[in-house]
């Protein structure tokens, strides 16, 4: 069991300042604190920089990460993560500026790692939240993937599931899952960026859902990762998630993989009509994603 | 009780007492280092003024020839608390008097370089302009070279006891550090510190990092209370940390202030893990361009700091743009006690007027750019003949830029026009009649002499480096690159004698620039809420 408790929170921002003061409130009520909160701002224009210096004077704990340029949420948790490693943090509580955490959410994803790992032995490489979105329903978004036997470990009592992969929004990473596996994919630039990395970490060992640590995120519709739901607006952002999930799976599953994920991306976009204009944009950012091989940057 | 060697008749009674004096404060330091042991000295007399060679074996010595070299003075034991106790064994020398030159000049005379030196004779300008880009590329690749993380720092675990605060009968004290005891603006606002902590109720115990001859010594408050203690000379760096320890509990001391002491910041550690109760506390002025300077130091050590302490809003933002930290950043300037019943005079300088003062005032080391001075005194003494204005100037400093900058003045043939003055001299009257105070400096954190300009109704001029777009007017900051320094500040000297409108702006732009900085938090009173608190006098007045 692990007897540093040492938590730094990384929060990646850009331009939604009062989303952001409203995320630090929500820090600030929390019943176990992080000892560090790292703002990393994207770059943001609007008065993000002077409303963290004027709250810095009450909460000490927060400490301000401002990057040249916008390097999407990718690059953001890349360098958030790296920064608080080197601040000696035992554990990252990874999140959105947009996501608000419960009083008690921090603090059950600890109690839930160190009671899980005193019970079975095993080490989770992360337990992350239930996420809601301001309705109180599942944030469709943020929906954590079960691995097979998700269920092994799971007592009416400890709700705690099994998964390979959740989003970055409350999830807390012990360090020796950082230390052993490096890095977020700053390249990802956005989208996949954490399925890609909290799956790289359950290669120790999954992460556990925990649904007693709740979470409000923030955003302007629910509406989860589903191809057939693209449109001109979001359409850059899938062209991102394509070209990164493709690269993953060539990572990981070779060739095979790799058309097996455009198979189900093309049946998603046929179901969702979406025109042969835009289909051609994302077919083309999957044929780059074959050939896009980030380099994972170890601690 | 320890043996000591006769004294030979020869010997003068001061430099006997001298020796007496070193040897008691050679074991005032070791008994705080090794309480309860047994303590060996060998003494030697030193051949320079500044420095004691000490070294320490922990053990009884095993003697060689080289032991016993010339210098050697002597032998002596100090018994600790048990005689057959551990033996530690110090060998230390005592450094010479200085002479009166070495008191009287800190550094040498500036020279150029030697593979330099023709080109400095035929083209001054030419040889500051390689210096110059020299010193950016460092500066670009400062970056690469140095580190800019801050150290980690674990407080443990909350099951294992913490240290216990001792109780002290003697009453709270501050323990000083500095670069050294010479002039200097850090030096300025560690000696202020001293007299605020005096003041505040707490004893205090100086120490400087950089063996020097610490002239600013003589400045100390010679009161039983503040006590200088020569770790420069009589300890070796790698100890400081376990002597700071002992200090720390043995002195009761509560706060521990840095003003640019390397060995301190490297006892941190030490400090925070073995003594945690005391409060850390440092103060930075300048960003050097090679290394970050002690910003750069201070930023690396920021988890082990309770309290950074600047004198610029530049520096506010050093630390948060390198290191992330906001919060326990404290803005106090380096400025008088607030008075807001000052009331600033009218800034004298008039377009046309027929006469022109140009004034500087700094010391004479690169830093202030001396040569580039004299350029540009060069190209005002030609643009004031051709506008028919008596163009005169006053230089104020000393250093090793003096005597070449004297030459330099000569061969340019602007002797008869620029008055040279010792830096004791009366500065407040001497900005009272001048116009325009150059400072056309490589480097500052914020110049005070630009700020003390404009209470005397004198126009600054200076290069923007540093905190100085703080004080001075965006039209008033000239280029680094020495030409451009050159060229830009006759431009804006040549403009504020024509042109009218641009004169009234840049009167009313240094006036509101000071009226900000005035309006901002003394380094006293940043200071004084720390100090006040170790010293158990919060709400004392």
């Amino acid at each position: 069991m692990a007897l540093l408790n040492k938590i730094a929170a990384v929060i990646v921002t850009f331009n939604r300042s009062a989303k952001l003061m409203k995320v630090l409130d929500a820090l600030q009520r929390q019943t176990l604190a992080p000892e560090i909160i790292l703002v990393v701002d994207n770059a943001s224009t609007d008065d993000t920089m002077a409303l963290v210096e004027a709250r810095a004077k009450e909460m000490p704990s927060i400490r301000y990460l401002r990057l040249p340029k916008n390097i999407g949420g990718a690059g953001g948790f890349h360098e958030g993560i790296k920064a608080a490693y080197e601040q000696g943090a035992n554990y990252f509580w990874i999140s959105d500026d947009d996501a608000y955490p419960e009083p008690d959410a921090i603090r059950k994803l600890l109690d839930a790692l160190h009671e899980f790992e005193s019970n079975h032995q095993w080490r989770p490489s992360f337990a992350c939240s239930r996420v809601e979105w301001i309705d109180g329903g599942l944030c469709e978004m943020n929906t954590p993937r079960a691995v097979w036997d998700w269920a092994r470990f799971l007592r009416p009592e400890k709700p705690w599931a099994l998964v390979d992969s959740c989003s970055f929004v409350s999830v807390l990473i012990p360090r020796w899952a950082v230390q052993e596996h490096g890095l977020p994919i700053a390249d990802y630039f956005i989208w996949f960026d954490d399925a890609e990395y909290t799956r790289r970490l359950s290669k120790s060992y999954p992460g556990i859902f925990c649904p007693e640590s709740r979470v409000i995120h923030d955003t302007p519709d629910n509406r989860g990762v589903n191809f057939g739901l693209i449109d001109e607006k979001s359409l850059w952002k899938f062209k991102y998630g394509a070209r990164n999930e493709t690269s993953f799976r060539r990572r990981e599953q070779g060739l095979p993989g790799v058309m097996a994920y455009a198979y189900g991306v093309h049946q998603q976009m046929k179901r969702g009509d979406v025109s042969w204009k835009l289909r051609g944009q994302i077919f083309r950012a999957i044929l780059r994603g074959v050939a896009f091989r980030p380099r994972i940057v170890k601690v | 009780m320890y043996n000591v060697h006769d004294v030979p008749v020869a010997v003068s009674p001061e430099a006997s007492k001298r020796l007496q004096a070193e040897i008691e404060h050679i074991i005032g330091i070791y008994r705080v280092l090794y309480p309860t042991e047994n303590l060996d000295i060998f003494l030697y007399e030193g051949n320079n003024p500044i420095w004691g060679r000490p070294s320490i074996h922990e053990g009884k010595a095993v003697l060689q020839p080289a032991h016993l070299s010339p210098e050697f003075l002597g032998r002596m034991e100090c018994p600790g608390t048990d005689r057959a106790g551990p033996v530690i064994t110090i060998f230390v020398s005592i450094p010479r008097e200085a002479s009166p030159g070495e008191v009287k000049r800190q550094d040498p005379d500036w020279r150029p370089v030697r593979p330099l030196g023709a080109l400095y004779a035929a083209a001054p300008i030419l040889y500051e302009d390689i210096r110059y880009r020299a010193e950016m590329r460092r500066k670009r690749l400062a970056e690469k070279r140095h580190q800019y993380v801050s150290l980690p720092f674990s407080r443990g675990s909350s099951l294992l006891p913490a240290v216990p605060e001792p109780d002290s009968d003697k009453a709270p004290a501050i323990l000083i550090g500095m670069h050294w005891l010479e002039v200097g603006g850090a030096e300025k606002l560690g000696l202020d510190s001293i007299h605020w902590a005096l003041e505040a109720g707490l004893r205090v115990f100086v120490v400087a990092g950089v063996p020097s001859l610490q002239r600013l010594a003589s400045k100390l408050p010679d009161r039983p209370d503040v006590t200088f203690i020569r770790l420069d000379r009589y300890l070796p760096d790698d100890q400081w940390p376990r002597y700071l320890e002992n200090l720390i509990r043995a002195e009761n001391i509560r706060v521990v202030h840095n003003h640019h002491c390397r060995q301190l910041y490297d006892a941190l550690p030490q400090i925070r893990v073995m003594t945690p109760w005391v409060k850390t506390i440092d103060s930075t002025h300048v960003v050097e361009y090679a290394d970050g300077g002690f910003p750069r130091i201070s930023g690396v050590w920021s988890n082990y700091i309770d309290i950074h302490h600047v004198i610029s809003r530049q520096l506010a933002n050093y630390y948060r743009d390198h290191f992330q930290v906001l919060h326990n950043v404290v803005l106090g300037r380096m400025l008088d006690p607030r008075d807001d019943r000052k009331v600033l005079p009218p800034i004298s300088m008039q377009t046309a007027q027929n006469s022109l003062h140009i004034s500087f005032i700094g010391r004479m080391y690169y830093q202030k750019r001396p040569i580039v001075l004299a350029e540009i005194l060069k190209s005002l003494t030609g643009w004031a003949k051709k506008a028919d204005i008596d163009l005169r100037a006053t230089i104020v400093g000393e250093g090793p830029y003096l005597a070449p900058l004297t030459q330099l003045l000569r061969r340019l043939g602007l002797l008869d026009r620029v008055t040279l003055e010792p830096a004791d001299c009366d500065v407040p009257a001497l900005l009272d009649r001048s116009d325009i105070l150059l400072l056309p400096s490589n480097n500052e954190g914020l110049a005070l002499v630009c700020y003390e300009a404009v209470e005397h109704g004198c126009i600054p001029i200076s290069t923007d480096v540093g905190a100085q777009n703080e004080i001075i007017p965006e039209d008033l900051l000239l280029p680094l690159s020495p030409r451009e320094t050159v060229s830009t500040c006759t431009g804006i000297v040549e403009r504020l004698w024509r042109d009218r409108d641009f004169l009234d702006r840049q009167k009313a732009a240094l006036h509101a620039a000071w009226a900000r900085l005035s309006a901002d938090p003394t380094a006293k009173e940043a200071l004084m809420p720390h100090y006040r608190d170790a010293a158990g006098t919060v709400g004392k007045g």
